[in-house]
């Protein structure tokens, strides 16, 4: 096992842990200003995706559709997000979990067919753009250029959320409302506008995942349910609620599977689980502070 | 106990299933369609396959070769077949209770579909008890006809086994000594490279196992399998993974430029199925195996399959169309030569068959109910700015076949 190999590894596994951490980012944030359990993040994140496909097929998988669909995609599925939360969610915050579970799992099965109509049954495919594609050489390893940009992509979306979250007013109130909700409350502070924005957010977060794994993969139903499993092990991980948690359990578990599958290739399958099993016996209620 | 509780759950799932299929039934408004009285009675097919999700597409292009074959049957004035399909959404408890349904509800007198191999492994058991023939035109466990093959079950496409061995006559023929296996972890993948591996180490004594990678079926992300692997800088690298998997797993390629380095073998790396989803973005050098292209051979009877498929269907057929195909045409003459619609009769007319196809003459076989064909391989290449299979062989369906010694031991176990 040379150095270049276990660098290319690491980098690898650190682009991984980028789209873990976008999609689990909208998750956690969810899980901590509404105290949802958003089962349905999987299905925004695969919404994503399809839309992305379809943004760039539609300026024919030219050089600007990919840049296109990053920035369409995202905003449709917060859109979409946006009536989830105006015509659903809102009816249901002050239910039982139970309630809620139900109809966010129920959106799970509703995005699914929506899917299976607007998109047909068949993967999709789109194109890498021009400038991503291939890779370049590192240190005598290599490294696809697609990763890179995954690598550079990721601390801007989480500077860009610690800026929200530390700098804006909005973003003050959305830590408030995580940490003690009561209190916000009693300042007088319009809450149900803001959980209206953060779940807004979210969707945009898990549209622009989907956006960001489509070029490099087969474009199919049942990729909601793949990567949800990821996002709530990072959330519970790195403690429900925080964001920065969910920003170093992506990490571990992106670049951990990525040296597992180095190391011990055999029992690849299993190894978020055992990272995630290991990480909750040492720290039972997270890495990061829990919101709840 | 086990297999009691198994029972019912089975069963609230076939009521489940059937108050299902009635809603839906009630919601399109669509009764049974009424039945034409001829002298003879049709057969109908209850067709379980996978309409939806990654592997929806092989299923797709078997039911379309099954409709053809059905229309041209008739057209020439043979038995008529009626069929309904059922979508098992690639979950094989899914496709067991449709089987159960479409057998006792829908009264269907033949079986067939299943994409998932586990699908067909538990529909064919289903088969067995129930005596109703079973014809598999997507399951590529070589276990279906292999040591679970029993004489309500048929295949009308190239197993796991053929595949396997194929691969290793390919292989055999190169230089390479340092193998490292990978593939999706489940039956298809697992069965794939095991009676590769099983092949290649009896044709090639000299090759050496360098290790195996293992990934998810729905994996989105092959840079750090194919990085890991390249580093291990092994002769070659031979992978079983299929559907919308081997697309992603092909883009990780061209993304890593792996062939660069190490050459890579994959089953139907030329099919039109995986190249085409790839655009101008496939890897050039991956070698393979392929039991049917719409150009390939390039004989009468395949122009002309391809012509009436294309004019019915407005594209080429894929091998699945094939498969398809080929389970509606095995039926079709099989009902002929039996001269009745009693099923065991039917069975009795398709053990041993031998029927004419677009790959040439094709012998559903007497002793384990697999149909032998021909298979082509070679590699991955650009010609005239097209992406297609490049450098092709064909290998006859003797040389590919395992032994019948091979299956009645397998079956005695």
């Amino acid at each position: 096992m040379d150095f270049a190999t276990l660098a290319s590894q690491f980098f690898i596994g650190l682009s991984r842990g980028m789209i873990f951490f976008i999609v689990s980012a909208g998750l956690t944030l969810i899980f901590g200003v509404l105290r949802i359990t958003n089962f349905a993040h999987g299905a925004l994140y695969m919404l994503g995706a399809f839309i992305a496909y379809s943004v760039s097929t539609l300026v024919g998988q030219g050089p600007y559709g990919f840049w296109l669909a990053l920035l369409v995609a995202p905003v449709t599925v917060m859109l979409v997000s946006l009536v989830i939360e105006r015509g659903l969610l809102r009816f249901i915050y002050n239910r039982d979990h139970l309630i809620q579970m139900l109809l966010t799992y129920s959106l799970v099965l509703i995005a699914g067919d929506l899917v299976k109509i607007l998109w047909g049954t068949e993967f999709k495919s789109m194109d890498i753009p021009a400038v991503l594609r291939g890779s370049f050489n590192l240190w005598g390893a290599s490294l696809p250029w697609y990763n890179a940009f995954l690598l550079i992509v990721g601390p801007v979306v989480a500077l860009g959320l610690w800026l929200f979250l530390s700098k804006t007013h909005l973003g003050k109130i959305c830590r408030a409302t995580a940490t003690d909700r009561e209190m916000v409350d009693v300042l007088g502070i319009n809450s149900t506008r803001v959980f209206a924005m953060v779940f807004a957010l979210g969707g945009w977060l898990a549209g622009l995942g989907g956006a960001l794994i489509a070029p490099t993969t087969s474009i199919s139903m049942g990729m909601d349910a793949s990567i949800v499993i990821y996002a709530f092990l990072i959330v519970v991980i790195g403690g429900l609620g925080n964001v920065w948690g969910a920003l170093i359990s992506s990490i571990i578990m992106g670049v951990g599977e990525a040296l597992g599958i180095l190391f011990i290739p055999g029992i690849a399958i299993i190894i978020p689980y055992i990272i995630a099993g290991v990480l909750l016996i040492v720290r039972p209620t997270g890495l990061l502070k829990s919101a709840w | 106990m086990v297999s009691m509780v198994g029972k019912k759950k089975s069963h609230t799932l076939t009521r489940l299933g059937s108050m299902l299929l009635i809603t839906a039934l009630m919601a399109s408004g669509c009764g049974s369609s009424p039945v034409a009285k001829t002298e003879q009675k049709p057969i109908k097919v209850g067709i379980v396959d996978t309409y939806t999700g990654g592997a929806a597409v092989y299923a797709k292009d078997s039911l379309d070769g099954f409709k053809l074959a059905v229309k041209e049957i008739e057209a020439k004035g043979g038995p008529k077949i009626e069929f309904v399909t059922r979508d098992d959404e690639f979950k094989p408890d899914k496709s067991t209770s449709w089987a159960k349904e479409l057998v006792m509800r829908e009264k269907v007198d033949f079986l067939a579909g299943t994409t998932n191999s586990a699908g067909s492994l538990a529909v064919s058991q289903y088969a067995k008890e129930s005596k109703v023939p079973f014809i598999v035109w997507g399951g590529m466990s070589d276990r279906i006809t292999g040591e679970a093959g029993h004489r309500y079950v048929f295949s009308t496409l190239p197993n796991t086994a053929i595949i396997g061995k194929a691969g290793a006559v390919q292989l055999s023929k190169t230089s390479y000594q340092k193998v490292w296996i990978a593939g999706s972890d489940y039956e298809y993948g697992h069965s794939l490279i095991n009676n590769l591996w099983s092949n290649l180490t009896t044709l090639k004594p000299d090759v050496k196992k360098m290790g195996e990678s293992w990934w998810r079926v729905g994996e989105t992300d092959f840079t750090p399998y194919i990085n890991a692997i390249r580093s291990a800088k092994p002769d070659v690298l031979v992978v079983g993974t299929g559907g919308a998997d081997m697309v992603a797993f092909m883009k990780a390629v061209k993304a890593t430029g792996l062939t660069q380095e190490i050459p890579v073998w994959a089953h139907t790396s030329y099919d039109p199925a995986t190249l085409r989803p790839l655009g101008d973005q496939a890897p050039e050098g991956v070698m393979g195996t392929n039991p049917y292209l719409f150009n390939y051979p390039d004989t009468a009877e395949n122009k002309a399959f391809v012509e009436a498929f294309k004019k019915e269907y407005n594209r080429e057929p894929a091998a699945f169309a094939l498969y398809g195909y080929m389970g509606g045409k095995f039926l079709g003459e099989a009902i002929t030569k039996a001269g009745s619609t009693d099923k065991e009769k039917i069975i009795d007319a398709m053990e041993g068959l031998t029927i004419d196809t677009p790959v040439g003459k094709a012998t559903l076989r007497k002793e384990d109910h697999q149909v032998a064909i021909p298979m082509s391989y070679g590699v991955v290449a650009k010609v005239n700015g097209v992406f297609t299979g490049k450098d092709l062989h064909t290998l006859n369906s003797d040389e590919i076949m395992p032994s019948v010694d091979q299956i009645l031991k397998s079956r005695s176990k």
